[in-house]
């Protein structure tokens, strides 16, 4: 199960604010009666949620802004998009609702394809109205009449919230045929989706929506423009859209003045250190250093994994990097899954980067050339490296095939999976020397001497 | 013919002369595009690595990026289990098996021409039905399918492909990309686990990850 951790209580908390009073999650905190539970008294709960001011975005929306309004409002919030990519929800949104397509759709990503964070899965199960309102939210202004939610097959608890939310709110005429008197029609389907680590790639994900093999499409022309069905298509992150239902609800302003200046608000990040891991909600702009203290004290860190399987590898000399999209981008990490992870003096950084190139090899669709041979040829040099059989030219194979990987990539999976070793060799030189010129590992992991009779039969195995 | 000194030499560099004249024929490529058929998309070619085996890896990609369709393909699928053909299947229907022997190029085990096995097809039928033959749903019918029979059949797939219109190397496609689906009965154990040591699960990238933080080497998956 997922562990919240506490933060400090100065945090605002916008995505899990409102946790408790839904009935959503069944654990209440606080005083007063327990809202009925969401898969027993559905109607119930979602009275219970509409006093804890569920669904009052979406009410703003269709009464008093209007679509433009809608999505002005969202344009003042500066909101931008949760799933890693950071780009602006706003002008995503303002692409399809130019587009002079007759069917539009929008897509909530909630598959959260890191399987070390469940971020995503958390939103939806302790706070499915905001999501669903979201979507609505994200439908109405495109008008688009159709929205899927992708959710993970094997999280049924969210699937049957979700199920149950958007079941309550047709009935109460939030959503469906006419939804709120606006003479707009909305149905949001609950899809349950799983099979590969690529499916949280957005155009892959439509892709399986599709009933298609998961393969990512050449972007541009971007979903925005030709998505689900060759149809215009918003597709956002479960966090984004929550994050906008609250905006309409309390205003841009009150956004604005969360997290830091480029990117406001909060984001939901999933801290795993020595001492501990759960989830917490982190205003964007946090130094690093707080971030990886949610998780308890870490004792002498070595090096933070940020951004997941295809994160960087930073130092702890760059503990004071706001966790925000630009500055992450700038020091070689990224928000990728939101996982932060924090390795002390045990784990070795080559052992750890081979482990997370191996994965995203592994998980590569095998569409395009440099993606599912070049991340393979990663991989097997890094293996050389840790296991005592490094060649003399690796380290400079090893940058310039990341850099080619990264030239020619079609999707960001393959563009992001260079990025352990590169920032490993950035900002680990000097362990990757003492693997290649003393055959030592300084963590005292890989063993490459012990190892390196066996290397021969391992490496031809391959 | 006369044997002239210098005549050779002369013709020679009449010719020269002559072309030097002539319009250029070398283009500037990715700049100016080459006068060619609108359809023409380069040569077809199928290379062979050091060893001697077949580079191709029977992804189907070319024969389904084909504007034209003029690529009749055919193999085993990697495992070594079924072979796939990718094209019209009443066009090839009769000589699919040689087709597919012929153009992989390569030994292919017997196994993989073994006559599939019939299963009784009034579930498969009724589910094609609720989903409307539309191979849009292609997913949601192999998911069911799977429900249905515990595994994929071959016959349900070629079912599948006759009944939907779908090909049946792009239905075969789909349902080997996606972990959850399977070729092979969930008791057939030891090439279940074949398939799983093939595809490492997410678990074992957590289980590897938890590994390599506690200082052990992170090769879970290996």
């Amino acid at each position: 199960m997922t562990t919240v951790l506490s933060t400090p209580k100065d945090w605002p908390s916008i995505l899990l604010g409102r946790v408790g009073t839904t009935g959503a999650a069944g654990r209440v905190r606080g005083k007063g009666t327990p809202p009925p539970d969401l898969l027993a008294d559905a109607a119930g709960a979602l009275d219970a949620a509409l006093a804890g001011g569920a669904f009052a975005g979406l009410k703003r929306a269709v009464h008093d802004l209007g679509a433009t309004g809608t999505i002005a409002t969202l344009a003042a919030s500066g909101l931008r998009g949760r799933g890693g990519g950071g780009y602006p929800t706003a002008e995503k949104w303002r692409a399809v609702a130019g587009t002079d397509a007759a069917r539009r759709y929008v897509v909530a990503n909630g598959y959260g394809a890191d399987p070390a964070v469940q971020t995503d899965r958390h939103l939806m199960e302790v706070d499915p109205f905001a999501v669903v309102e979201g979507t609505a939210i994200a439908a109405f202004a495109v008008e688009a009449d159709e929205a899927f939610i992708a959710v993970r097959a094997d999280s049924t608890e969210a699937i049957r919230r979700l199920e149950a939310v958007v079941a309550a709110a047709e009935e109460a005429n939030l959503l469906g045929r006419s939804m709120l008197g606006s003479g707009r029609t909305l149905t949001i389907r609950v899809r349950p989706v799983q099979g590969a680590y690529m499916l949280g790639e957005e155009t892959v994900l439509l892709k399986a929506l599709e009933g298609r093999r998961g393969q990512p499409e050449q972007r541009p022309p971007y979903p925005s423009e030709r998505g689900l069905f060759d149809q215009p298509t918003v597709v956002q992150n479960v966090q984004t859209l929550a994050a906008a239902a609250w905006i309409l609800a309390n205003g841009p302003e009150a956004f604005t003045a969360v997290g830091a200046k480029g990117s406001p608000g909060t984001i939901l990040v999933g801290v795993r250190g020595p001492a501990g891991a759960g989830i917490a909600e982190v205003p964007l702009g946090t130094p690093l250093r707080e971030v990886v203290a949610l998780a308890g004290d870490a004792g002498s860190l070595k090096a933070v994994l940020v951004g997941g399987p295809s994160g960087g590898l930073l130092p702890a000399s760059l503990l004071d990097t706001p966790y925000e999209f630009d500055a992450l981008r700038a020091v070689g990490a990224h928000v990728g899954s939101g996982s932060v992870v924090a390795a002390d003096e045990r784990a070795c950084v080559v052992d750890l980067a081979r482990l997370l190139t191996r994965f995203c090899a592994d998980e590569a669709c095998g569409k395009t050339i440099p993606c599912r041979i070049g991340t393979r040829r990663i991989f097997e040099i890094g293996d050389r490296i840790a296991t005592g059989v490094p060649r003399p030219t690796d380290l400079q194979l090893l940058a310039d095939l990341s850099a080619d990987v990264v030239a020619s990539a079609l999707c960001d999976h393959e563009r992001l999976a260079t990025l352990p070793f590169a920032s490993g060799m950035r900002y680990f030189r000097s362990e990757l020397d003492e693997h290649i010129l003393r055959s030592s590992c300084p963590a005292g992991v890989c063993r490459p001497i012990a190892v390196a009779a066996a290397a021969g039969a391992a490496g031809r195995a391959h | 013919m006369i044997k002239l000194p210098g005549l050779g030499l002369a013709r020679g560099m009449a010719l020269s002369l002559r072309r030097i004249f002539e319009p250029k024929a070398t283009i500037r490529y990715p700049e100016v595009p080459a006068d060619v058929a609108t359809k023409f998309r380069g040569r077809l070619q199928l290379l062979y690595d050091e060893w001697g085996t077949l580079k191709c890896e029977t992804c189907f990609q070319c024969a389904q990026a084909c504007p034209i369709e003029c690529i009749d393909m055919g193999g085993i699928d990697t495992k070594g289990r079924y072979h796939v053909h990718w094209g019209p299947p009443e066009t090839y229907g009769e000589r699919r098996d040689e087709s597919a022997m012929r153009r992989s190029g390569r030994p292919v085990p017997n196994r993989a021409y073994a006559h599939f096995e019939g299963i009784d097809l009034g579930r498969l039928d009724e589910i094609l039905d609720e989903f409307d033959y539309d191979p849009r749903h292609m997913l949601g019918i192999l998911e069911a399918t799977q429900a249905a029979y515990g595994h994929l059949p071959v016959a349900a797939l070629k079912r599948i492909s006759h009944r939907t219109g779908a090909w049946y190397a792009m239905i075969y496609g789909t349902a080997s990309y996606y972990r959850h689906l399977r070729f092979e009965r969930p008791d057939d154990a030891a090439q279940a686990a074949a398939v799983q040591a093939n595809r490492p699960a997410e678990g074992a990238f957590v289980a590897g990850l938890d590994a390599a933080l506690a200082g052990r080497a992170g090769r879970a998956q290996a």
